[in-house]
This record gives C-alpha cells, structure tokens and sequence, in this order.
C-alpha cells in the first residue's frame, strides 16, 4: 500500500462514515455502520448543546431527526451543523429565537465559517423581533 | 513525566467548579483546540495554573496518522497553547480525522500496516519538530478494525513510540474496549506493551450498546476498567491517571467517589481530600 493508496482508503472510509457512501471492501460492515451511527449521535449531542432551543423543539425526536438530516452531510463543526439545519426549518418560538439570535450576531453565508458583525442587524423570528446593537442582542417580543 | 502527580481529571468548562475545588488536584488535562493561543484562557483554567496545577494540552484534530502532512497552523496552535498553559507536555492520537478534505468528527483507526506507520512516524516528528515540550501519543478505542492489518497492536504502537520518541498515553479504557470488542484479552496487551513509556494514563467510562461497548466518557467508569488500572499499576505504575469525562455529568459526589476509586485502585492519595 502507497502513502497514495492509504490517503484514497482513508477518503473511502470517512465517505462511508459521513456520505452514505458504501462501506470500503473487506470491512467488517455492521461494525464501521456502528461507528457511523455512534457518530451521528455524538454529533446529535454537540449541537443540542450547541442549539439547545433548536433541539428542544423537536422534543425527545432531536437525535433522531439529526441523524436523518446529518446522514450524508459531514460535519461542519457543531455551531454551522445546527445553523444549516435551523435554516432549512420553519422555527417558532424559542427555537426561531435562537436562531435569530444567532443570525444578528454573526454573518454566516453557508459557505464560511461564522464571523461576528460589526453593524448592527435585525431579524423577525415568529411573534419577536431580535436585534442586535454593539454586540449586545435584544429580543423584543410583541404584547399578546 | 518524571514527576509524580497521582490522579488528575480532564478540565471542562462545564465542571470547572467541581475540579477548582478539588483540594489535593495536582494534575489535569484541557482539549487543546478549545484554548485561544493568545487571547483569553476559559474562565477558571487560568487559576488553576497559577495554583500549581499542572495542566497538560491534549490534541484531537492534528490527524497523525492522516496520510497526508499535518496542518502546520493545527500544530503551531499545539505548541502555542502548551507555552501558554506553562505545560511540561503534550498529547495527541494515533488516529485520523480527516481524509479528502473531509472531517470525520470523530478519532479513526488506522491500519496496523508499515505504511500507516511510517505515515504516523513523518507526522509525529512535524509536530516534534514545532513543539518545545514532549508529545504523548494515545492509542484510540475503535469498533472496527482494518481488513489488512500486519502487525500486533503492541507491535504497531513500539514501532512508532521507538521510532519518534514519543510518549505513550495509554487509555485503560480504550485497552479495555477494543478488548472486548475484539474479543481478546486486555492483560495481553499491558504484557506486550512498553509500559516504562507511560507519560500518563486516561481512565473513563462506557456503555454497551446493541452487543459493542462504547468508550463514551458519559457513562460511569465500569468495575472491570479500574481492575485493569490495578493490573497496570501492579506492572508499572504511571506517574499520574486522570478521569476523562465529556457530558452527562453526574452530581459532584459521585465524580469524587469515581476519583477516589481511580486513586484506592492506583494505590495513590486521594485527591478530593486536602
């Protein structure tokens, strides 16, 4: 095996763990399908700490739900994880909150890491209005 | 190490409180990546420093044994935070996280192959060649392991430990794991391994699940992990062991009654007393 061949085996492996990709011929499958589902949990886990609103608005399903949406996407780190799949839900409540929250302290263009905003910004999320002036965030919610 | 520093525990945030408070605490470990370089250190690391805790950065994204070269910037960051930190080492995995510019988000295997050696071997003198204090390698916990392998697990970690120097941080649970999972017997490998070369020792609990233990570090430390840090300890005894922990985190008696058994299986002081 070349340094060549064992830098594609090692591509091979981690597409099966984080693409869906077919496990690498001669692996133990059930195995390294273990290790994959051991790794989207702890992934699960990351980013309710990460975006506890965001998971808690799925209730005891979070793991479950993460694990359907993160199955072919590798991981990004546990803030963009929870930013991308907060931003393809339609939030309310808290978990809308949140991720205004987050969407008026830092500028995230899906592609980029995460970097913090230095003018102040604004963002509707459900009933509330969240804004965010000199790195302070405010949530304004309308009186019911 | 060539002090001796009995039981420590890995430093969180999140029990930051329960380990300032631990009176004879002598010895702990920090995630390498989770500390600015230059900027801040996270809130009650820095006192615990300047209380004479020696504090040990441990790494877990440089990727030693990815095929290709170690990311100088990752290791610039090792070397920096260890300054830093005032740190006498560092540590870091036998393992891979990444490959084709993908992260795994997670510590895997490599094949116990001359090849994933000698990769290992050219990542660990990179990284020694940056850092100004000793690196301690760790071999990982792995469900799997690869279809090719050539050599015995303690065949493939002398190796490298021979062959760069290093340290070894021998996890009991991670030994007792891949034991169990691999269906072999743990003393064997403690027998074969090159124990004079312990820098230090991780200790952590797990849990079975659907017939495969979990290395977790959420789970409590099982009875058959602290038997084997006596056998260890009966052979060569470490100059220091520390609980790892990573989330669910029990009320604070129950960490000290995991410590002090750490400590009585050791034959080391107790260190949640003063």
């Amino acid at each position: 095996m070349s340094e060549r061949d064992l830098a594609a085996r090692q591509a091979e492996l981690v597409a099966a763990l984080t693409s869906g990709k077919p496990v690498p011929q001669g692996f133990d499958a059930p195995r390294v399908e273990a290790a994959r589902v051991a790794l989207l949990r702890k992934r699960a886990g990351e980013v309710s700490r990460q975006w506890p609103m965001l998971a808690a608005s799925f209730g005891a399903g979070f793991k479950r739900e993460f694990a359907r949406w993160a199955a072919a996407r590798p991981t990004r780190g546990s803030l963009r994880d929870g930013w991308d799949m907060a931003r393809e839900l339609r939030l309310t409540g808290a978990a809308a909150e949140e991720l205004a929250g987050r969407e008026v302290s830092m500028r995230y263009d899906g592609a980029a890491a995460p970097r913090p905003r230095r003018s102040p910004a604004i963002r509707s999320a459900g009933g509330a209005v969240v804004l965010q002036i000199a790195g302070r965030v405010r949530v304004i919610r309308r009186a019911r | 190490m060539a002090e001796t520093y009995g039981v420590g525990i890995g430093w969180r945030p999140e029990i930051a409180g329960f380990v300032a408070g631990l009176p004879g605490l002598r010895f702990a470990e920090v995630v390498a990546e989770s500390v600015h370089a230059h900027g801040e250190l996270p809130p009650g690391l820095g006192d615990l420093i300047e209380r004479g805790v020696t504090v040990v950065p441990h790494g877990v994204r440089l990727s030693l044994g990815g095929a290709e070269p170690v990311d100088p910037q990752r290791v610039r960051h090792l070397a920096e935070v260890a300054e830093r930190v005032r740190a006498p080492l560092v540590s870091e995995h036998i393992a891979f996280v990444r490959a084709g510019g993908v992260e795994a988000g997670h510590l895997l295997p490599l094949p116990r192959s001359r090849e994933a050696v000698d990769a290992v071997v050219a990542n660990v003198r990179r990284t020694q060649a940056e850092l100004a204090v000793p690196l301690a390698l760790e071999p990982i916990a792995a469900l799997f392991d690869w279809p090719d392998d050539e050599l015995s697990e303690a065949d493939f970690l002398t190796e490298i430990l021979d062959r760069t120097g290093a340290g070894l941080l021998l996890d009991v649970a991670n030994v007792y794991a891949n034991a169990r999972n691999r269906g072999t017997d743990p003393l064997e490998l403690l027998d074969e391994l090159p124990l004079d070369r312990v820098a230090y020792v991780h200790v952590a609990g797990g849990a079975e699940h659907d017939g495969l233990y979990h290395d977790t570090h959420s789970h409590a430390t099982p009875q058959p992990v602290l038997d084997l840090v006596g056998e260890l300890c009966r052979r060569h005894r470490p100059p220091a062991l520390m609980l790892e922990r990573d989330g669910d985190y029990p009320p604070a008696a129950e960490l000290r009654a995991e410590l002090d058994a750490i400590a009585h299986a050791a034959g080391y002081p107790e260190v949640t007393a003063a």
